[in-house]
């Protein structure tokens, strides 16, 4: 798998900006250290939902509530229990995936809008249940202080760990796409009936999926909660959510990486356009109607129609 | 237990669930048409209780909120329609997801309009003098706003059933709902049949805004809260089905209020808990979907 | 090798299929006929799993197989290929054939291995005999619509079945190109030992090359028999084929 990774063409480039990102602490201001910390926390996050929305072709509309789930976990090992740190980094994921498996089960028996219904459903009730639970989660104040080990005590030290641990997960990502389950989950993304009769059982494979995604929405959970050593309510709300789902429809959902670019798209601007005026959200509503109207494919769906003409017209051809 | 505490929180939940149907209903109506979840449908309830803020403070006493019962919803009608025309129609061929997403960029336009408009203070509004006050039913002591709603529903409830069943328009909507290409083939334009249900729809958020009003405070945010429980009630009725909005309203706004006699905390939770139950018997919701 | 009896399945009040009943020994190549909406592709459809019976059995080489769910049917042997274009049109023609070949050995949940490398000699095996070994890296979703049909029956060729289903397989097919497909049909039946059963509307074809024809009529079976038989049949006559 290695070979495979190692020839492929994005493997340089992909060196180079590790490179500059490693060394970048070291030259610039605090405050965007902080910001591209969270653009991977974010990305992470968009990654995680891509693997069921864009190249699962799930209804995945409440994903945010694993991400919750897992930096609640382990918000909550740190601040309440004395167990070892490290524990509660590896219970944020597990418990998340467990959640995901869970809600995931009883999503998987139905289609397309009433997975996505579901999901919001089952994943409100976490959301309402911590958002009243005052005396174990902090209701709707969250969880402020949180202790980390001394080693993640810096920033600095903290967006190493966060930048090693997004890159760990995108190469973990990267091989579960180009394996044999990736190719069969894309295949049911674009047929699911085909898949049952060439011998595949379609829950299953959701199934699986979405325990994946959900571990790794976890991860990103317990990255938050490192970058900000405080959890809150709104990781678990919908609106959340619907917004990660706008950062792969940004960054382009077919495409491996196209979730990272919308979540760094979508980050920066939420900052800098937040230095200028209150009104974030009304500027996010224009750029996604303008998205829906003008660049349905994503940023990055868009460059490789322009730079891979011959494949993506024929795709286009051949679906009209 | 009180009995008299039994039925005033009954009564309560009873009243609450009539707006919640209100609302609903509007949302139901349009996911029947046109297949999408409108999440805007929140902010326009939202709009129209601001609105109906705004016309109360403008036009003092009572006759106010009786103005801005009918004034209010038709301002959010109208801007439903100006999004329809202006935007949305040219949607209609794409998929159901983009549809979706592009009432959530209309939601998060309208919510920060209202943060600009209205500034992000909590308004109130109080019900007119003939509607102050309270009132005795069965022993229990019932605001008489709560009745005035109590009544309402139902008669919103006639109301859009007349439409959708008598009317050409209420029956060609149904029609599309359940085939539109058919009805295209019938010679209809079927975009204006999307907008007159789209903007029939917002008209009801409105409503529901205006009447929500007196009874809660008006702040920015509500459209959120308001637009989940919109959706797993339309979800537990079963998709695009009027009769199932009508269940699920009474089904969560009652729970909620008698969570308060069991749990006083996680009253909010019991509605939360109804429908998931709901959802895990019959994922496709109580009543048949129109799809 | 595969036995029908008498199976009814309704959809509310409408009978699809109301007593098909269908015999198909191994090595054959059986057909079945009858006018739209006879339940043609309403009994593929039963037989496959993709829906449930109401009344009647199935049983494939001894087994009952009625109450089986598609992938549990496709490992059993049964393959089939459908009558619109049902591919992946967003996969290359070797993915589409691909993940066949992988989900047949069992392979399709490996998650931390390459897909690219696996099991191309049979997929490419697959795509020879079908004559798609030229057309390997374009999107499915940009052939022609007889090479797209084609790839139909090369990705049902994928999970090596014992029985081939083909649903009106040179449905939009020109003359030239259909009598291609079944050639090809009849090659790969000989050289894998495929037993086939399919449905056309093309009588030619029919007669031609089914060993076996079986008539059905508003979701009954009218009759099953050799070509001749069925054709010098009074009741399929009258109900089908026209007075003579």
């Amino acid at each position: 798998m290695f070979n495979e990774i190692i020839r492929s063409k994005w493997f340089g480039p992909s060196i180079v900006i590790f490179l500059i990102l490693f060394i970048l602490p070291l030259f610039i201001p605090r405050f965007y250290t902080y910001i591209l910390a969270l653009i991977y926390v974010t990305s992470l996050l968009a990654m995680s939902l891509n693997l069921v929305v864009g190249h699962g072709g799930m209804f995945q509309f409440h994903h945010g509530v694993f991400y919750g789930v897992g930096a609640y976990t382990v918000a909550l090992m740190l601040k309440k229990t004395t167990l070892p740190m490290w524990t509660g980094f590896i219970a944020g994921p597990i418990v998340a995936a467990i959640i995901g498996l869970i809600i995931g089960w009883f999503c998987v028996r139905l289609t397309r809008l009433y997975f996505g219904m579901l999901q919001i459903s089952l994943g409100s009730l976490i959301w309402v249940i911590v958002f009243r639970w005052y005396s174990f989660t902090g209701g709707d104040d969250g969880i402020p202080g949180i202790p980390m080990p001394p080693l993640l005590s810096s920033l600095k030290n903290s967006y190493y760990f966060i930048l090693i641990m997004l890159v760990i997960c995108l190469i973990l990502m990267y091989m579960i796409l180009k394996s044999p389950f990736g190719s069969t989950l894309q295949a049911i993304r674009d047929n699911p009936q085909r898949c049952e009769a060439i011998g595949i059982n379609v829950r299953r494979y959701q199934l699986i999926a979405i325990v994946i995604a959900t571990f790794f929405a976890g991860v990103a959970g317990v990255l938050f909660v490192v970058l900000e050593r405080s959890v809150f309510t709104d990781l678990l709300f919908w609106v959340l959510s619907l917004e990660i789902f706008i950062m792969c429809l940004f960054g382009g959902w077919f495409t491996f990486a196209g979730p990272i670019l919308g979540a760094a798209i979508i980050v920066a601007l939420r900052t800098f356009v937040g230095i200028f005026t209150e009104y974030w959200t009304l500027i996010l509503g224009i750029m996604l109607i303008l998205l829906i109207f003008f660049l349905p494919e994503g940023v990055m769906g868009y460059f490789e129609k322009i730079f891979k003409p011959r494949t993506r017209e024929a795709a286009e051809g051949g679906n009209r | 237990m009180d009995i008299s505490a039994f039925s005033s929180q009954f009564l309560v939940g009873l009243s609450r669930a009539m707006i919640l149907f209100i609302v609903c209903g509007g949302l139901s109506f349009v996911l029947g048409v046109l297949r999408v979840p409108n999440i805007a449908h929140g902010s326009l309830y939202m709009i129209g209780a601001f609105a109906t803020f705004t016309l109360t403070k403008l036009i003092p006493g009572p006759v106010g909120f009786w103005i801005a019962l009918i004034v209010a919803p038709l301002l959010v009608a109208l801007i439903s329609l100006i999004a329809e025309r202006a935007l949305f129609c040219h949607l209609y061929q794409r998929e159901h997801l983009m549809l979706l997403l592009f009432t959530f960029a209309i939601s998060l336009i309208l919510g920060d309009l209202v943060k600009i408009v209205w500034g992000p203070e909590y308004r109130s509004v109080s019900p007119p003098a003939l509607l102050k006050g309270s009132i005795s039913i069965f022993g229990a002591s019932l605001p008489r706003y709560n009745l005035f709603l109590i009544i309402i529903g139902p008669l919103v409830a006639i109301a859009l059933w007349l439409f959708t069943n008598k009317t050409k328009i209420g029956k060609i909507s149904r029609a599309a709902a359940v085939d539109r290409e058919m009805v295209g083939v019938l010679g209809i334009n079927v975009s204006w049949v999307f907008a007159v249900a789209f903007v029939i729809g917002c008209y009801l958020a409105g409503v529901g805004g205006a009447l929500v009003a007196p009874t809660a405070s008006i702040v920015l945010g509500m459209d959120h809260s308001l637009i989940i429980e919109a959706f797993l009630i339309v979800t537990i009725g079963g998709l695009g089905n009027m009769w199932g909005a009508l269940v699920g309203s009474l089904i969560f706004g009652v729970t909620q209020s008698m969570g308060v006699l069991i749990w006083p905390q996680f009253t909010i939770v019991f509605p939360y808990v109804a429908v998931v139950v709901v959802l895990l018997l019959r994922p496709k919701g109580l009543l048949k979907s129109v799809w | 090798m595969l036995q029908v009896d008498s199976v009814v399945k309704s959809f509310d009040d409408f009978k699809a299929v109301n007593g098909a009943t269908l015999a198909v020994e191994k090595g054959e190549i059986v057909a079945v006929i009858g006018p739209n909406g006879a339940g043609k592709t309403t009994l593929f459809n039963l037989i496959t799993g993709a829906l449930k019976r109401d009344k009647g059995r199935i049983i494939f080489k001894g087994e009952d197989i009625s109450e089986l769910p598609p992938y549990e049917i496709c490992k059993k042997g049964i393959s089939r290929s459908y009558q619109i274009v049902n591919i992946f049109p967003r996969l290359t023609v070797f993915r589409n054939v691909q993940v066949a070949v992988l989900s047949q050995q069992r392979r399709s949940k490996q998650l931390f291995r390459p897909a690219k490398n696996m099991v191309v000699k049979e997929t490419n095996n697959i795509l020879e005999s079908v004559g798609l070994l030229d057309k390997t890296h374009s999107i499915a979703g940009s052939l022609s619509h007889g090479d797209q049909k084609i790839l139909e029956i090369a990705i049902a060729l994928g999970n090596e079945p014992e029985l081939l289903i083909l649903d009106e397989p040179t449905a939009g097919m020109s003359p030239e190109e259909t009598s291609a497909t079944m050639e090809l049909i009849k090659r790969l039946a000989q050289m894998r030992g495929l037993t086939i059963l399919f449905c056309e509307h093309d009588m030619d074809i029919v007669f031609s090359i089914a060993k076996s024809i079986m008539v059905m009529h508003q979701g009954r079976t009218l009759i099953q028999g050799k070509p001749e038989e069925v054709r010098n049949n009074p009741i399929v006559q009258e109900a089908y084929l026209g007075v003579e």
